[in-house]
């Protein structure tokens, strides 16, 4: 696989869409970009079906944009709000039913380690909050528990978005919603602690308000489980439809919950660290020799 | 009739900047040309939520992009 799949057949280039002829030739595979070069190459990911000005839409366009590796990445997702977007991307892409992304993912890494083993297959699911942490609660828990090494993410709503405003695990404390008018009786599940917990070596909750340290997040917790276990991120992904945000103003709701309760938090096991350092030393070198 | 961005290429060059660009939440639509430093909307990709408006305007305060009315063109 790797990069042939993204080559076009000699002689066709002039019958192949136009999308798929600029992605071969001004897109991400076999080429390394800055996320600040955004707006200059042709994403992965294709026209959507997601609401104008969501914010999960927008961590979902980063979040390819800073793959470290999309010919060799395979992402999981499940019903909900994100695969709407997931399913539209040059990068291979696994609907697992509801609640079970994270034991499907486990056994493919596995295979592909068994498949590829002179390779490294990037695994990573994006779900949001009732497909990880209320109804794939147990198969997520399991998965960091045996250490599987793969990515997590969880583009948190704070909502069932995609089936019209019930109350998750993650709605903060005394939030009404649509189909939830009684308001949420207790606290939003502390999902990064758990993550911690339960074995991950790399864990973070961010907010998308700052794209250069979003996609530098996504890439080490994409690196970290390539070799070391099971990495996490909470994502706050707002919901304007849900929370009745007007669209002009979701970058600025994302900074106030940055500055309340999603703080940006970022921790890895002292090997993930040491790890870290050295790529970091060699990078500062390599631009040093140049 | 619906809305979407419209960057004014003039102004926006004076500022070589490309802000706007890391917030729109669509892929492959609001776009920056490197050679002449000013971004410009795809607007048959754009829906119009107005976040780059917000980035220009209220958080920059350079206006150089607005949103304006547009029918679909056959
Ligand atoms: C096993 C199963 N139960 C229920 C559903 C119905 N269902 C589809 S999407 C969804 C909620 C999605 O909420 P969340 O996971 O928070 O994602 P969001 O849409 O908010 O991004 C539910 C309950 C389903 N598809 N499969
Ligand atoms: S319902 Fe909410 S989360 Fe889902 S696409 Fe629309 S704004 Fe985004
Ligand atoms: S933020 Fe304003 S000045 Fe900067 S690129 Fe966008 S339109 Fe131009
Ligand atoms: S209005 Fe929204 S979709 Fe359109 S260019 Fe601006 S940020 Fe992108």
């Amino acid at each position: 696989m790797g990069l042939e799949y993204v080559r076009i057949t000699t002689g066709f280039e002039d019958y192949m869409p136009k999308d798929y002829v600029d992605l071969v030739k001004y897109g991400q595979f076999g080429k390394e970009y800055d996320i600040q070069d955004l707006g200059t190459f042709k994403e992965l990911v294709e026209e959507h079906p997601m609401c104008a000005g969501c914010f999960m839409a927008y961590f979902i366009r980063v979040f390819y944009a800073s793959l470290p590796n999309p010919e060799d990445s395979i992402v999981i997702g499940t019903a909900g709000c994100a695969r709407l977007q997931l399913s539209q991307a040059a990068v291979p892409f696994i609907y697992g039913n509801y609640g079970d992304t994270n034991a499907v993912a486990s056994g493919l890494k596995r295979a592909l380690e068994i498949r590829f083993p002179d390779k490294n297959k990037d695994v990573i699911v994006v779900a949001g909050d009732g497909g990880l942490m209320d109804i794939g609660f147990g198969m997520t828990m399991h998965s960091w528990f045996r250490r599987e090494r793969f990515t997590t993410i969880m583009v948190d709503n704070e909502v069932y978005g995609n089936t019209g405003g019930q109350e998750s695990g993650m709605s903060p404390k005394g939030v009404q919603l649509k189909m939830a008018p009684k308001g949420k009786k207790f606290d939003k599940i502390n999902a990064v602690e758990l993550a911690k917990a339960a074995g991950c070596v790399y864990v973070a909750r961010i907010a998308p308000t700052n794209p250069k340290r979003l996609a530098k997040t996504i890439k080490r917790a994409i690196l970290a489980a390539r070799h070391f276990g099971p990495t996490f991120i909470h994502a706050y992904t707002s919901c304007n439809i849900e929370y009745s945000i007007p669209t002009e103003k979701v970058l600025e709701d994302a900074r106030n919950r940055e500055k309340n309760d999603f703080a940006f938090y970022e921790w890895m096991s002292d090997e993930v660290k040491g790890f870290f350092e050295q790529v970091e030393t060699k990078k500062k070198e390599a631009q040093e020799v140049k | 009739m619906y809305y979407v961005a419209e960057a004014k290429a003039d102004k926006c060059s004076t500022y070589k900047c490309n802000q706007c660009v890391l917030f729109c939440p669509e892929p492959n639509t609001l776009m920056f040309l490197q050679a002449k430093n000013f971004a410009y909307v795809n607007q048959a990709r754009c829906k119009g939520c107005a976040i780059c408006v917000y980035v220009c305007g209220d958080l920059l305060k350079r206006n150089c992009i607005e949103m304006v009315m547009t029918t679909v063109s056959e």
